[in-house]
């Protein structure tokens, strides 16, 4: 009995997780989790939302898994899967009344010592930016799409969308700066120029 | 002199510049550090780490994805070690699953000895299974069991008909022809694999169930309650799922 599925090849794995393998689904969770919450959590700049989001995520992704057919790498596939489904469930959740549940803290993958710092006020300037700059931000520095491909998957022409990364970047840059001043105020090592 | 605009130096981080705003930069301190620390700021955000979700995010997961459809339950054979069986066997194991109540034990005990339940294993209740180790499995292994019962009928009632040509009716002779045909596939069943303590028990409850209709055969006396037709057995045991 295989009891394991490690050691399998991601195609096999897929296909299997396909076939609703639990182990196998399983297996890409453990291998892929960090990086879609990571994006879903930004883009929701909010902890519980991002539980949501990153369910929601996984669910079209396996429900999707039998369409894979391996013309882009599943890393590739499942990000934009995730993307999408956080931009749609934001959109419907923008109006919505926060919820009272205990904040779980995030846990960055093996953040460096020295750059501890610079992300967690990165990640907090990204939480407080407007909804319509942030989603550009994180996905043109942060996940490295272009504006056309922001455009299409916002619905917005790319001028807009380099409209508001300007904005965005410069709206980042004077919150980090508050937040590079308070630092300072308090002995941390500024991390900015 | 005037400086550029904060949306201005934001474009210039990956964005050609104009004379102009080249010009400016090369002269203005303040403008070329602010732009320097807009570099910075981009750059950084592109080496953002990946985020761990909250310890126990999978378990919801996996409950929404079980009640979907998305994750199925590791099969009665693959629980068994018997995924790559061919599928001749696997109709036949299923078979015994309707002969002997002794299969489901199996499945359910797979670490152990099987565990009679005494007739059927439709007839088998949850409860029993209480001592297993993941009630879920249990019962997945019940239903897969169930949906194997019914399979074994359809598969006994094809076996009626072309060894017996009867098409109803459990008459000790057509099933003695019956069981003397998944005595013979059983045993062929084991020479393929003859370790495998799955498809020996098979065969061990296949002979044991072809001598005692032989027994009956001999004696003329009725061995299924009722006289049910296959047909009618089978439609009447669909209602239980």
């Amino acid at each position: 009995m295989r009891e394991s599925s490690e050691g399998l090849s991601e195609d096999q794995l897929i296909r299997l997780a396909a076939d609703g393998d639990a182990r196998a689904i399983r297996t890409l969770y453990d291998r892929y989790s960090p990086r879609v919450y990571a994006v879903v959590r930004r883009i929701a700049g909010d902890d519980d939302l991002a539980q949501d989001y990153a369910q929601e995520a996984w669910i079209r992704a396996i429900r999707a898994l039998p369409t894979f057919r391996g013309d882009a790498r599943f890393s590739t596939w499942l990000h934009r899967i995730s993307v999408n489904a956080a931009l749609q469930a934001l959109r419907k959740s923008e109006t919505r009344t926060k919820r009272e549940r205990p904040v779980p803290e995030q846990i960055p993958v093996a953040p460096r010592r020295e750059d501890a710092l610079l992300q967690r006020q990165l990640e907090r300037a990204l939480d407080v930016l407007p909804h319509g700059m942030r989603r550009v931000l994180i996905l043109h520095d942060v996940e490295g799409y272009t504006h056309e491909e922001i455009g299409d998957t916002l619905g917005v022409t790319s001028g807009t969308s380099k409209s508001q990364l300007f904005k965005a970047r410069a709206k980042m840059r004077e919150m980090l700066s508050v937040l590079d001043g308070a630092a300072q105020e308090n002995g941390a090592e500024a991390w900015s120029i | 002199m005037e400086h550029l605009n904060a949306e201005t130096l934001a474009r210039l981080v990956d964005h050609t510049s104009e004379p102009e705003e080249s010009a400016h930069v090369a002269e203005c301190e303040a403008c070329s550090a602010e732009l320097s620390a807009l570099r910075s700021q981009t750059e950084a955000l592109g080496s953002l780490p990946e985020i761990r979700p909250p310890q126990g995010d999978w378990q919801p997961l996996e409950a929404r994805l079980r009640s979907e459809g998305l994750i199925e339950d590791a099969g009665l054979f693959r629980k068994m070690g018997l995924a790559q069986t061919p599928g001749w066997m696997r109709a036949t194991a299923a078979i015994m699953l309707f002969l002997s109540g002794t299969s489901a034990g199996a499945v359910l005990n797979a670490r152990g000895a099987p565990q009679p339940l005494g007739g059927l294993a439709m007839r088998a209740s949850p409860t029993s299974f209480a001592s297993s180790a993941n009630v879920e499995d249990a019962a997945s292994a019940v239903r897969l069991a169930e949906q194997n019962y019914v399979t074994a009928f359809a598969r006994y009632q094809e076996l009626l008909i072309s060894e017996s040509g009867i098409e109803a009716g459990f008459d000790p002779m057509s099933r003695y022809a019956a069981l003397e045909h998944m005595a013979a596939v059983s045993q062929a069943a084991v020479r393929q694999a003859p370790g495998d303590s799955f498809l020996n028990g098979v065969l061990v409850s296949v002979l044991g169930e072809r001598e005692a209709t032989a027994r009956l055969v001999a004696s003329q006396n009725d061995w299924f309650d009722g006289r049910e037709s296959t047909t009618q057995l089978v439609a009447s045991r669909s209602n239980w799922f």
